[in-house]
């Protein structure tokens, strides 16, 4: 009897275990609050472990789990700010939803949920030309000319490059974004001097330059944590990409008013 | 004809965001479509009243069809949601905000800083607007109904 309770209890922390891991791993790759509150008590359901709650923030995951007499299971987890990879969400989503439907053992659950965690992001090449046809295409929605489309597919592609190098060495978001509006700035004054046959404008050129920098993810899940009524992770998130907006603003027109102040400015 | 290139554009470009946030290879198509027909809607709006109203607009039909299409292919609606939204995001308005402080004129600054508020607040609107229809009204468009994650 004892030894049978024993082992229940040990089997229920593995199974905690790896429904904070698959938390985690959602919560570090841009999932909202409820979908990894729903992650947890469906893997927990899967497994019989009944009695669960979870407390998630945007940077935190607290879970504690019981069984009939006592808490078998309690951890808070500090969960720091990292990139975004929607693959990855996608498929703990897919594998949350195949536990569900009883598919997976634990041990299974495990070795795939270890295996979904150590996807590595796209090339960074591939990802650099990505963002330069996106900069380039709204760049040229935006009504600018051919020729600016052209030069901020490079200018877009070479600020994703500078973000990669950035996160890579670990630089703080304020010095990271506005370097990369300064960047963006200098890119697209340096292109005003290519001799072409009709004028570029620097304003669209760096309009559509910085959408790569734009943080996308937190500003949509910013607000669907309002509206879900999750307003503490919401607020954090909305300020977030408010912060990252300005630094980026303030770097592009530093160096447009510098540029201004020292050479008289030519646009 | 612009209006045709505009929307290749769009879609172009919305796909080079999915790619950046690493999404699977099997939704480009859809995530693409999705900025496409916000843009669209956007493109069609403004020809009749303001950039808020038209961003307004332009949202509601990205959230629909993000909604769709994430209970159509089963998966986090953000995959489409968050691409989708870019083309709409009121970057130049931001940036002009910025730039006309930094250079002391601050009237301009303000309008443009109040342009980009409301959009962003049109975004907001038409994000809970169509997040808060029940979710059995998109399992009736798609036959398969199966799990709980289809939100």
């Amino acid at each position: 009897m004892e030894a049978e309770i024993k082992t229940t209890n040990d089997n229920c922390n593995k199974i905690m275990q790896l429904a904070l891991d698959a938390g985690t791993v959602l919560l570090s790759n841009g999932a909202e609050i409820w979908r990894v509150e729903d992650t947890i008590s469906h893997i927990c359901k899967a497994y019989q472990v009944d009695d669960v709650d979870a407390f998630i923030l945007s940077n935190a995951i607290f879970i504690t789990g019981n069984n009939d007499k006592e808490a078998v299971f309690a951890k808070v987890k500090h969960i720091p700010l990292s990139g975004v990879h929607l693959g990855i969400v996608t498929e703990v989503n897919d594998l949350s939803r195949h536990i569900s439907a009883g598919k997976y053992t634990l041990e299974e659950a495990s070795t795939k949920l270890e295996e979904i965690r150590k996807r590595p992001a796209k090339n960074p090449f591939y990802r650099a030309l990505a963002s330069g046809i996106g900069a380039g295409c709204f760049c040229y929605i935006l009504k600018a000319s051919v020729t600016e489309s052209l030069l901020t597919v490079v200018i877009g592609a070479m600020v994703l490059l500078f973000s990669l190098w950035a996160e890579k060495h670990s630089f703080p978001k304020l010095v990271k974004n506005i370097l990369g509006g300064g960047m963006i700035a200098l890119l697209a004054l340096a292109a005003t001097y290519i001799p072409f046959k009709t004028g570029v404008s620097v304003d669209k050129m760096i309009i559509g330059a910085i959408m790569p920098l734009i943080p996308g993810v937190a500003f949509v899940n910013s607000i669907r944590e309002i509206a879900n009524t999750d307003f503490l992770s919401g607020t954090v998130r909305m300020l977030d990409t408010i912060m990252v907006f300005m630094y980026i603003a303030i770097g592009a027109s530093t160096v447009l008013s510098l540029y201004h102040g020292l050479l008289g400015g030519g646009f | 004809m612009e209006v045709l290139t505009s929307l290749i554009c769009a879609f172009f470009g919305t796909l080079g965001f999915t790619i950046l946030f690493n999404v699977h290879r099997r939704f480009y198509i859809c995530c693409g479509f999705t900025g496409m027909a916000g843009w669209a809607a956007y493109l069609a709006v403004s020809q009749f009243t303001t950039a808020p109203i038209a961003s307004l607009a332009g949202a509601l039909v990205v959230v629909f069809l993000s909604r769709y299409f994430a209970v159509w292919k089963r998966c986090p609606i953000t995959v489409f949601l968050v691409a989708g939204i870019f083309p709409l995001i009121p970057g130049s308005s931001v940036y002009y905000t910025a730039y006309y402080l930094v250079t002391n004129s601050l009237e301009l600054a303000a309008q443009n800083g109040i342009q980009a508020i409301k959009i962003a607040f049109a975004i907001v609107v038409g994000i809970v607007f169509v997040l808060s229809i029940p979710k059995e009204f998109f399992g009736l468009c798609c036959r398969k109904k199966e799990g709980t994650h289809l939100k």
